[in-house]
């Protein structure tokens, strides 16, 4: 899929198009965090027993932890108790969620961001879970999923409609003492989705969840849960945005994926969160956890993402290779303009035998931002004939920013091979004239130059995200050039 | 010296050679055309015992030997010898050890003495002059920054100093230009006995109007579509692999 | 991190006790530095791994030992172990067990301008070069080892090549241990002065099996246009800790050249610091090999401060037995260092199951016309090559010998200057599976 430079031209110039309000009513909690906090929470969200001890025991750990101090980013300390943990819209707070019982302020708000909730209007084939800060307000197609025995919910509604699954499935992957943000968010989430692909199902449609922010003072914190059963088959899409405010906003979401015997999981994200303004005010800190566990044999999960908004960016989406012949991937653009940073890449854990994973990373850095890839690939004792291909390039835009490369390769297989490359360089004057000769805009040139650079990550893309990504990188460059 | 019978081979589970036979007595040279992806390269490989490929059916002998049952180095031993169509580059060795290692493994399999250095390096230079190479090549790492002819005309020398009885060479005419293909065949022709034997492999007929070869067969489709002497070489040239493909197909 | 070790409680409690026989102790500058030193290294200990940069090198079975600084009454030298590794043609200072020893050393007819002294005659004769210089190269918030050899050091070198100056013989500092539990804590100091021109070798060997500490520091001072090669040449015993650093600031059109081989010791770590000015050039080569038990850990760090540097960088690790390497490469090109030309090469072969790598090799930029590159491999021998050798007669575990030294040897072609090169290449082959088989080849 080639760049269109007319389609980037039209978007270049155009500011942060999600940035606005929509006016509802909400309930929330008044900012601060206890055990309390969490208690009310569950009572709120009507959890089974199981739920709330195991918030507490996360709460418990997370009293005894530090914010972690390793990335190549920089904040002030984040006040935790300046935070509302749950803001929903009211007519929402319990209720069903049916569409047509659904706000039309909120209705209004998703097809503004061009995320039309009813079923008619969807492109058929993508089924949509949609959150508004802590709650799911509307998941479509759910009857047709189900129908081929695919379950593909809120959170909330897994917690109760399929406990066991939840139970038996819910912090295996991240567990409920991972590293501090991750924990915080298993004493403190509040919706997300839940996806579950019975034995031999290839999912009928591409599933997708839209997350917005939308309320002052929240902090998002929502979990994602996805099992594949032998050989099942689910590609999953997330789409994020959330309006311009001076404060910045803390999303701290966990995301964990399984999958077993032959089954795949493709989990593609295109995060768009307000990068905060021009002198680097405001934005949101998107602090992720996600993992994959790669349990059965000849499983595969495929990350793609593509980053270009927040303030900052703190995750690592990795893959757990225990089943034998088991295949991690890892394709990921990342574009930091202005005052952005991002401290992002992957962990790719080999544990069985003839597992083998590929990381893509390209990096984009314009402005004053700051661009790290960080990935660790660690081969462990079992893996034999391991294989890993690492290749990371960082673009360079201007002579204020920065791109570092921080790989981790640990290995203790000799019959493993791993092979890592990295360069950076910025875009060669001598592309930019060949453009401009032939007609080409400065800025149009830097486009197709930047889009060609990654392509390889865009090609992972589904379609329709795959042009959205595109269209977002014309936006995120805006202004860095010339 | 060699017989092939009916040999099948595949490459993961993709079958390449559908049963192929030949006879290739000592003193003779034989040629083996066809085009791209007609399983010339794979029959070389199979027959030096390239690791990868799997050998369905059919059975090889080697000087009475069952040669599918012997490591690489033991044909190599035994004066089997591959001229490969993309040498390999192993920086860190130099020619000259590999040559003596080669050479010495060789002969000590052989019951003989190893050759003391001095003896070795003159029989070394003599070869490197017959194919018009600088001595200073026995110095630099195998291949090593070599252009595509050097690394060739390396080939030759290395067949040259182990002086085998069977001589496989695959494509060793390719990306060489018209001076470089003379001397390379010239390094060939000196090395034509009574006792031994040559498989060239090859795309073009060009390669055999220095080097004529005692019998042709045309692969397609991994199996013989035609044999005949010198002539249907020519031939070829003229009609084009289209001619074969089509004999082939009748046949199949 | 407060719990300091009971050895480094010791070590500073002890201090006072040797502190007068240690060399400069009439100067008051020095006292004051020393001083310093000891106070950061009695609050910060050795490092841990809990730093970044000691990750991977857990420094814990050097703080459980107690070593003793240099004893009044040398041990025998083994006359033979040291003209194994001392070199013909250079001048050479020995070091033993971190005292100079002016018996076994030999550096006369030195051309006119060129000093060569020992850093405790230094200090009596140039005072104020040495005050001007001393600490200089060390950029970085110097760790526990750099502070412990700043406050401890019992001798080391002063190296002065004036301008234009080129000198053609190389200088060796050959440093020995000869006492169990001894302590070599020597520093050394280089300095080109523009246009200069030097080779200096720094061997590492100790006697027999013998367990000690070697905790040496070199700065090497490069002025404008000046060329300095400095090789490394680690065969300590089997039983040795070692921490070697060298800390490197270039001028403009500085040519910096450095190669470390690092064959022997339990636990090892490597460090070279380089700081790069406008248009200065530096090359970094490293070979390390692990067998037994060995933790062999090679930090390099290269800054570019200014524009047009280049800088190169290649090291390959071969991992034995039970041998873990560590391999952590940090480049780093500062905001006004446009047109940096700079790239990072690590390779590893692991021979055995229970051989580890850790590599981590990293690139910070900040400026954006820059061509900057690195590559990392693990792996075994590519199998296209073994097979290639095969095809011509040679059995496979030879093919994989032959590679595996083929490998290594590529590091030490590198080496021009002959004497050592030869001497790195007996290390080499001596210490390889199936030595003998690869000494027929050649």
């Amino acid at each position: 899929m080639s760049a269109n430079a007319q389609t980037l031209e039209q978007l270049i110039g155009h500011e942060y198009k999600q940035g606005f309000v929509t006016d509802v009513e909400t309930d929330f909690f008044p900012p601060g965090l206890n055990e309390g906090t969490i208690r009310a929470l569950s009572a709120i969200k009507k959890e089974p027993e199981f739920m709330l001890e195991w918030r507490l025991a996360a709460y418990r750990h997370w009293l005894t932890m530090k914010s972690p101090e390793w990335a190549h980013v920089s904040f002030p300390p984040i006040d935790y108790q300046a935070i509302s943990y749950y803001s929903a819209p009211k007519t929402q707070a319990d209720g069903p969620k049916s569409l047509d019982e659904l706000d039309p302020e909120l209705l209004e708000t998703y097809k503004k961001l061009g995320i039309p909730l009813a079923e008619q209007e969807r492109l058929a084939g993508v089924a949509v879970d949609a959150v508004f800060d802590s709650v799911s307000v509307a998941t479509t197609f759910k009857e047709k999923l189900a129908e081929a025995g695919v379950i593909f919910c809120s959170f909330s509604d897994a917690v109760q409609e399929h406990p066991d699954l939840v139970r038996q499935y819910l912090g295996t992957v991240v567990p409920y003492t991972d590293n501090f943000f991750a924990v915080l968010n298993s004493a403190v989430f509040s919706d997300g989705s839940f996806v579950f692909i019975p034995k031999g199902v290839r999912c009928p449609m591409e599933l997708s969840t839209y997350f917005r922010i939308n309320a002052a003072n929240t902090g998002q914190f929502e979990r994602t849960l996805i099992i594949a059963e032998d050989d099942a088959h689910v590609s999953y899409l997330e789409g994020c945005t959330a309006p311009m405010r001076d404060e910045n906003q803390l999303h701290a979401a966990v995301v964990e994926l399984i999958a077993l015997d032959r089954a795949e999981i493709k989990y593609s994200t295109v995060q768009n969160w307000y990068p905060g303004d021009k002198e680097g005010k405001g934005g949101i800190y998107n602090f992720v956890t996600k993992r994959g566990a790669c349990r059965g044999v000849r499983s595969k999960i495929s990350w793609t993402q593509v980053e270009t908004g927040s303030a900052i960016t703190w995750k690592y989406p990795g893959c757990i290779l225990q089943g034998d012949h088991s295949v991690g991937e890892f394709y990921s653009v990342a574009v930091t303009n202005n005052y952005q940073q991002a401290d992002t890449g992957t962990k790719m854990i080999h544990i069985g035998k003839n597992t083998s994973s590929t990381i893509i990373s390209k990096g984009i850095s314009a402005g004053h931002a700051q661009n790290s890839y960080r990935g660790l690939v660690k081969i462990l004792k079992g893996a034999e004939n391991a294989r890993n291909y690492t290749q990371c390039d960082s673009l360079l835009i201007g002579d204020r920013c920065g791109a570092h490369t921080f790989p981790y390769v640990v290995v203790k297989q000799p019959t493993a091979r791993v092979e890592h490359e990295a360069s950076t360089s910025k875009i060669s004057e001598d592309q930019l004239f060949f453009c401009q000769q032939r007609g080409l805009s400065m800025e149009d040139a830097v486009s197709m130059i930047v889009n060609g650079f990654c392509k390889e990550v865009f090609k992972e893309l589904p379609m329709e995200f795959a042009v959205e990504a595109q269209a977002l990188l014309g936006i995120s460059l805006e202004g860095s050039v010339g | 010296m060699l017989r092939i019978e009916n040999l099948h081979v595949s490459v993961e589970g993709k079958p390449i050679l559908k049963g192929i036979d030949l006879n290739v007595k000592a003193g003779e040279v034989h040629a083996i055309m066809g085009p791209n992806g007609s399983g010339k390269s794979t029959l070389a490989h199979v027959l030096a015992g390239r690791p990868g490929y799997e050998v369905t059916a059919g059975r090889v002998w080697y000087q009475g030997k069952d040669l599918l049952a012997m490591a690489p180095e033991e044909r190599a031993r035994e004066g089997l010898f591959l001229a490969f169509q993309y040498p390999v580059e192993i920086p860190g060795v130099s020619n000259i050890y590999l040559l003596k290692a080669a050479l010495n493994a060789i002969r000590k399999h052989h019951g003989l003495n190893e050759l003391d250095a001095m003896d070795f390096l003159a029989t070394v230079k003599d070869k490197t002059r017959l194919l018009d190479m600088d001595e200073q090549f026995l110095y630099r790492a195998v291949n090593e920054g070599f252009s595509g002819g050097e690394k060739k005309r390396n080939e030759i020398l290395q067949m040259a100093v182990l002086e085998p009885k069977l001589a496989i060479l695959d494509e060793t005419d390719s990306g060489l230009d018209i001076d470089a293909l003379k001397i390379v065949a010239q390094g060939i022709n000196a090395l034509r006995s009574e006792k031994r034997a040559f498989i060239l492999v090859t795309h073009y007929q060009r390669l055999l109007n220095y080097i004529k070869p005692d019998r042709v067969h045309v692969l397609a489709h991994g199996s013989i579509a035609k044999s005949g002497d010198a002539g249907l070489a020519l031939e070829l040239e003229k009609q084009g692999y289209g001619w074969v493909e089509q004999l082939a197909d009748a046949g199949a | 991190m407060n719990t300091v070790s009971q050895s480094t409680a010791r070590y500073v409690a002890d201090y006072d006790s040797i502190a007068s026989q240690l060399p400069g102790s009439g100067l008051s500058w020095l006292q004051a530095m020393r001083t310093r030193a000891l106070s950061q290294f009695s609050a910060s200990g050795f490092p841990s791994p809990r730093e970044e940069e000691w990750k991977y090198t857990n420094v814990a079975p050097i703080e459980r030992k107690m070593f003793l600084p240099r004893r009044a009454i040398p041990g025998s030298v083994d006359i033979g172990l040291l003209g194994r590794y001392r070199l013909p043609d250079a001048f050479t200072l020995v070091f033993v067990d971190g005292g100079f020893d002016a018996g076994l050393s030999n550096f006369s007819g030195l051309p006119d301008g060129v000093v060569i002294a020992p850093l405790s005659e230094a200090l009596g004769r140039f005072p104020e070069l040495v005050r001007s210089r001393l600490g200089g190269c060390i950029e970085s918030e110097p760790h526990g080892f750099i502070s412990f050899n700043t406050a401890m050091f019992s001798d080391g070198v002063l190296v002065v090549l004036p301008a234009r100056t080129v000198l053609e013989r190389p200088i060796q500092l050959l440093h020995v241990a000869t006492q169990p539990e001894s302590l070599c804590t020597v520093r050394h100091l280089i300095v080109a002065e523009n246009s200069a021109k030097g080779e200096i070798v720094e061997s590492f060997v100790g006697q027999e099996d013998l367990s000690y500490l070697t905790a040496s520091v070199c700065e090497v001072d490069i002025g404008e246009n000046a060329a300095v090669t400095l090789h490394k040449f680690q065969a300590e015993t089997a039983k040795a800790f070692h921490f070697g650093g060298i800390y490197v600031k270039q001028a403009q059109h500085g040519r910096f050249e450095h190669h470390n081989c690092s064959f022997g010791g339990l636990l090892v770590r490597s460090e070279i610091h380089v700081g790069l000015d406008q248009a200065s050039e530096c090359l970094l080569n490293g070979l390390f090999l692990g067998s037994g038990r060995q933790h062999v850990d090679n930090h390099t760090r290269v800054d570019h401060f200014k524009p047009y540097g280049i800088s190169r960088e290649v090291y390959k690790g071969i991992l034995d037995e039970r041998a873990r390497g560590v391999f952590q490469g940090r480049m780093i090109v500062h905001q006004d260092a446009q047109k940096t030309d700079s790239n990072m090469t690590n390779r590893n072969l692991l021979l055995s199951v229970d051989a580890e790598i850790d590599t981590k090799p990293q690139l910070e930029i900040y400026a954006d016309d820059v061509k900057c590159g690195h590559g990392v491999t693990v792996g075994q021998l590519e199998e296209e090559l073994v097979f290639y050798l095969r095809s011509r007669g040679i059995d496979e575990p030879s093919a994989r010998n032959m590679l595996t030294f083929a490998f290594a040897n590529e590091m030490v072609e590198k080496i021009e200057y002959e004497s050592l090169r030869s001497l790195v290449l007996e290390e080499l082959i001596s210490r390889l599976p199936q030595a003998s088989a690869i000494k027929e080849w050649l």
